[in-house]
């Protein structure tokens, strides 16, 4: 066979076939959201966002009481919990569960849903302050029986808001937009 | 053949107005070159990485295919989010993300510090002054500021131990109340040393102790703290007395080798800088006349500056008190200065023109005069200071009883007692004879004579190597205490709670004391709530005890109103000092012994952000060189860095040298407290010059004939004086008095600048700062602050030494003038936050850039360390880091990390950011309170720990902002305004207000 003949049947299909499956691969595995969406690990006690949130409709801030305050809006305290739930279901194993951590005064890890990397200095003050529901970021909570990440939390999110905030900012609202700045994220 | 090239001639040398160094003050090549130069020739070397291991292409690419696929595995894994741990119980105050503020105190020597302790999620990580506290403001010292790394101390003891093995702390009560309670059967002495007694409550203890066992003996020992003071109140007051200057009462202030402006003393600093900070060339200010041997801080704020040899200070004071009495003003009875010829002592190089200046000054000031003498001074120099005082009635100054401190003298007695064995049992608290006192072997073989030995501290130390009983105490910040200063009380409350297996000093004293039989409260906080309930808490007041003392605690002091009367003056004993002065020589070369600025008296040689911080004059860290004056150091053939043996008395030492502009001829100054031996960051830094020390309680720090020799070969300096050198005109700007009059008629008007690129648009705020060279005395509280806040690396000696320090914020010192006696210039350097930086249009990733609110933003994340913006810095104050200083630090280290800042690894460029989290955070507030920004509401961490409030930040856009008031002002400039790149921060110049020839005075 011809050296060009190889080249041309063989070689060259092959490695741009290579080529482009490589590049698909790539682009696949690292595509912002392909893991960070629908993430719902396990957790330490069954919560349900749906039952509380929803169906019984408490407040967000109930609970993350330090969104409105803090940087992060926090997770409560077993000690919340237990504010009613020293009366109420304490037939069900995952509130006995509860219990018995809390009176052992040892923490319930959680398993982290919704997480942002180190270099960028997110703050929930001024987001929830403004109007900004807390579904805009974190999805529908209050129909999830188990707390599943609807964002991909990429920069490109907070940019998208930012630039244009009018699809998640209360309609009255005088905010025009965001801060696009390096330094407003990141320190 | 070889063409010979004849050598150019040279430029006659011009020596530049300001200089930093000797070479650059002689334009050497070396010196220029260095100015041009982005990093220090070693800053770039890549030598100390590990060399390259047998390694071929082939396998590096397969390792890193390998590596690829594992990469691609481990980011697959969805558990990677870790956890959230939440509180079980939250307590109440701490909102996780907010930062609560505690008023506490902390002690140094007899000085309590008020302050505010930053805890984050119940971990101190930053301290201010209190605010609320009338002197301080709100201000506090670099040490202070840095004890914090104290408590996260790695080394730290962390449970009681007793002949190498850990103990319980029960066991431990029970030998130590078993050994106190043989001596008092036995009715030998117990001898108990502790550092000084501030605490009036720690004081009530002590004599609960002694009652309840008689043979109890007490010595306060602060070994750095100046026995010639003490001895010198004594012979005039017959008590110790504590010197508070009152400077914004001051017109003339006269310092005879005193640094009271060092940064220990932020109320002094704040009255200084309050009183140089002119708008107007007519306004009042003060005069500043330093005689000293070393140059000091304070010295180099000096208005007139004589370097005097430190043996002939008292005899200089005798002959001012002489001329002042000429002119009028009246002896104290019982004075007599007969024996005191008039005009300037034999020795002394002061022209008489200069003396009769100073003398004028003082002789008009009167009252608004003040004389103030260093603790290293002999105690002859400090009874003529307080005669001085005394003549002139000054009212700048309040002298307090103090408690009694034992002097060299005490501890060479008791150590004598043990060596005799006279003592049942030694206690030491919080003190380290073995390695502070002169004759430390002695001092050991001495307690080695004693049956039991308990030793009280936060790490072991050359005295813990000594004891059998080693109790680990508590760090201030995990302590209760009280400090009553005059009229005020100041408490100390724990910020958090005990982090190891350890207890309060008091604490074990007040278990010995129950050991002992005696009734007292369960804990220190008990006992201090007691008596604070007695003492205190005013009868017959409207509000519950409980309330009183928790609005104390959360105010952090109270204010008692209970003054004590000021000590009489007696003159019995003068002519005898003056006679004494008058004969005092101090021989072909003497020393004087200083505390050293990061280590004081050693304690704080484990210290990594105070070791790192240059020494305000000398800007050597890590180390104590020997300064030498430049005359002497020819005469002697040494140069910066050279090896030299310093003897004293058959001591010696050897140490490098390090020539000092402004060191008077025939002086060499050794700081103390280097040289330990314990310590993972103390151990092997320096050199110990406590045995150098003089058992005279006169003068200890004094020592005269003294030798120095070249000892052949040199030592690599970790003195960042010569480094960052920038290279443009008028860097700094010093005026006279009557020079900042003909500016402020006329002012120089630089040639407009020209600019290729767009304005920049600030729509909201354009933050901003002036420094004010003329308030800023170079007390480096700024350094410490922002290292704090910012979470800056320490690198260690060899780092700095290559020029690798990561300070956001520097303190330059320029030079003016002789070298015998220099002017000085202290200008802190930060990044200037340009609106045409150069630094960002040279970043290939746009790492760094500008944001609309006038800040020149980097990006860490972004950063892949190009250092091509560090090259293009006219300022030169943008860090590398070249090697990875942070991945190492695990608990407790880390804690002390401000999580509000990303910690940053190799390979990142970083720099001032005008502590931006500080701005983000201010604006988040008023957005959530619906306001707008008020002007003083953010301030960065520099101007917070400056003590004379020299930095002012502030909104730019706010025409009504004390920064945009003072940036018009008649002594604003720019540095390197001729480059163009339009900075954001404004200096002020600085201001001397030298006595002006024939006598006329602009008071």
């Amino acid at each position: 066979m011809h050296p060009f003949d190889r080249a041309f049947r063989f070689v060259l299909p092959v490695g741009a076939v290579a080529v482009l499956s490589t590049v698909l691969a790539v682009g696949w595995f690292t595509q912002p959201d392909r893991f960070a969406k629908g993430y719902a690990p396990e957790q330490p006690i069954p919560f349900s966002h749906q039952l509380h949130a929803g169906t019984m409709k408490m407040q967000c801030l109930y609970c993350h009481s330090g969104a409105e305050r803090s940087r992060s809006a926090g997770v409560p305290s077993a000690e919340v919990c237990m504010g009613c739930h020293k009366v109420t279901r304490t037939d069900r194993p995952a509130i006995q569960k509860l219990t018995q951590l809390y009176n052992a005064g040892k923490p319930i890890l959680w398993q982290r849903v919704h997480t942002l990397p180190d270099h960028v200095f997110f703050d929930h003050r001024p987001h929830v302050n403004a109007g900004i529901a807390c579904q805009t970021c974190h999805g529908e909570v209050q129909t999830m029986p188990v707390i599943t990440r609807e964002m991909g939390m990429r920069m490109a999110n907070c940019l998208g808001c930012h630039r244009d905030p009018h699809a998640a900012l209360p309609k009255d609202s005088k905010i025009t937009r965001g801060p696009e700045n390096c330094s407003a994220c990141h320190r | 053949m070889k063409t010979q090239i004849p050598p150019s001639p040279e430029p006659p040398v011009e020596i530049p107005r300001y200089w930093r160094t000797l070479g650059e003050r002689e334009e050497t090549p070396e010196a220029r070159k260095a100015a041009h130069d982005e990093f220090l020739p070693g800053a770039v070397d890549v030598a100390d990485l590990p060399a390259p291991s047998e390694f071929s292409r082939r396998g590096f690419l397969g390792l890193m295919g390998g590596a690829a696929a594992l990469a691609a595995t481990v980011a697959c894994d969805r558990k990677g989010q870790g956890t959230i741990v939440p509180y079980t119980r939250r307590p109440v105050e701490v909102i996780p993300g907010v930062a609560n503020y505690y008023a506490s105190a902390r002690q140094e020597g007899r000085r309590a510090y008020s302050v505010l302790v930053k805890t984050r999620e119940g971990r101190p990580i930053h301290i201010t002054g209190n605010d609320e506290h009338p002197g301080f403001k709100g201000k506090t010292s670099p040490r202070t500021i840095a004890d914090i790394m104290g408590l996260y101390d790695a080394d730290r003891l962390r449970a009681p131990k007793a002949e190498g093995r850990p103990l319980a702390w029960a066991e431990a009560d029970s030998r130590m109340t078993a050994a106190l309670a043989g001596a008092k059967a036995a009715g030998k002495p117990v001898l108990l040393i502790t550092g000084a007694v501030a605490s009036p409550s720690r004081k009530a203890l002590f004599a609960d102790l002694k009652a309840a066992l008689p043979t109890l003996e007490h010595l306060a020992w602060e070994p750095v703290r100046g026995d010639g003071a003490a001895e010198g109140a004594r012979a005039v007051f017959g008590t110790d007395v504590e010197v508070a200057p009152r400077l914004e009462k001051a017109k003339v202030v006269l310092s005879l080798g005193a640094d009271f402006l060092s940064g220990e003393d932020p109320e002094a600093l704040a009255a200084f800088g309050a009183k140089r900070r002119l708008s107007e060339p007519g306004q009042a200010t003060n005069r500043l006349w330093v005689l000293e041997g070393p140059l000091s801080i304070t010295g180099s704020n000096a208005d007139q500056r004589f370097p005097v040899r430190p043996s002939r200070i008292a005899a200089v004071a005798f002959a001012l008190a002489k001329a002042l009495q000429s002119r009028g003003l009246g002896l104290p009875a019982g004075a007599d200065l007969s024996a005191v010829p008039a005009g300037v002592p034999q020795g002394v190089d002061i022209p008489a023109e200069a003396w009769k200046n100073l003398v004028n000054d003082l002789a008009s000031a009167r009252r608004e005069a003040l004389v103030l003498c260093g603790a290293e001074m002999s105690a002859e120099a400090h009874q003529a200071a307080h005669l001085l005082n005394a003549m002139l009635g000054s009212q700048a100054l309040e002298l307090r009883a103090a408690e009694p401190l034992a002097t060299v003298k005490d501890l060479d007695a008791a150590m004598q007692g043990m060596a005799a064995g006279r003592y049942a049992a030694v206690l030491l608290w919080d003190v380290n004879p073995a390695y502070a006192f002169p004759r430390a072997q002695a001092w050991k073989d001495a307690l080695a004579k004693v049956p039991f030995r308990a030793w009280m501290g936060l790490a072991e130390d050359e005295t813990a190597a000594q004891c059998q009983l080693l109790l680990p105490v508590n760090h201030w910040l995990e302590s209760w205490n009280d400090f009553g200063s005059g009229e005020l009380f100041i408490l100390q409350q724990p910020a958090i709670g005990a982090l190891y297996d350890t207890r309060q000093g008091e604490d074990v004293l007040l278990a010995a004391l129950k050991g002992l039989g005696a009734a007292v409260p369960a804990d220190y906080h008990a006992y201090l709530k007691a008596r604070w309930q007695k003492e205190v808490y005013p009868a017959g007041s409207p509000v519950a005890f409980e309330r009183y003392f928790e609005v104390a605690l959360h105010d952090g002091l109270v204010k008692d109103g209970k003054a004590a009367p000021a000590p009489v003056f007696k003159g019995a004993t003068l002519a005898a000092a003056a006679k004494q002065a008058l004969a005092a020589q101090g021989g072909d070369l003497e020393l004087v012994l200083v505390p050293g600025f990061a280590t004081h008296d050693g304690r704080y040689a484990n210290n990594g952000w105070l070791m790192e911080t240059p020494d305000p004059v000398t800007k050597m860290t890590w180390d104590n060189p020997l300064l030498l004056s430049v005359a002497d150091a020819r005469r002697l053939k040494l140069n910066d860095g050279d090896l030299a043996t310093l003897t004293v008395d058959g001591t010696t030492l050897r140490v490098p040298v390090v020539l000092q502009p402004g060191q008077a001829k025939g002086v060499v100054t050794l700081a103390l407290g280097y040289g330990r031996t314990t310590g993972e960051m103390a151990a092997g830094k320096g050199v110990n010059a406590f045995p150098l020390m003089a058992l005279d309680p006169a003068a200890p720090n004094l020592r005269s004939g003294v030798q120095v020799a070249a000892a052949g070969g040199s030592k690599p300096l970790s003195r960042t004086q010569a480094h960052h050198r920038l290279d443009g005109r008028e860097i700094v700007q010093s005026w006279s008095l009557a020079e900042y009059a003909q500016e402020a008629r006329d002012r120089k008007k630089g040639p407009e600048l020209v600019t290729l690129y767009p304005d920049q648009e600030f729509p909201q705020h354009k933050w901003g700062m002036v420094i004010d060279l003329a308030a800023c005395v170079g007390c480096s509280g700024c350094m410490v602050g922002c290292q704090s806040e910012n979470n800056v690396a320490v690198v260690g000696p060899e780092q700095v030494t290559r020029g690798r320090e990561m300070h956001w914020i520097r303190l330059d010192s320029y030079y003016e003038g002789d070298v015998d006696n220099p002017k000085v210039v202290h200008q802190p350097m930060l990044c200037q936050h340009c609106d045409d930086a150069p630094c960002e249009n040279v970043c290939p990733v746009n790492a760094t850039n500008h944001s609309p609110e006038g800040l020149n933003q980097m990006v860490y994340n972004r950063c892949v360390g190009t250092r091509y913006c560090a090259n293009n810095c006219p300022y030169k104050v943008r860090r590398f880091n070249f090697l990875e200083y942070t991945a190492d630090k695990v608990e407790p280290e880390s804690l002390i990390y401000n999580p509000e800042v990303t910690v940053r690894p190799r390979g990142v460029m970083e720099k001032c950011t005008f502590c931006v989290q500080r701005i983000e955070d201010g604006k988040i507030r008023a957005k959530g309170e619906d306001r707008p920004l008020q002007d003083g509401e953010i301030t960065p961490a520099c101007a917070v720990s400056c003590p004379s409030d020299a930095i002012v930040f502030g909104d730019l856009k706010d025409p009504n902002s004390k920064v945009s008031q003072l940036v018009k002002a008649n002594r604003s400039f720019k540095v390197l305004e001729e480059l163009g790149v339009k900075p954001a921060i404004t200096y002020l110049a600085d201001l001397k207000n030298p006595a002006i020839e024939g006598g006329q005075h602009e008071l």
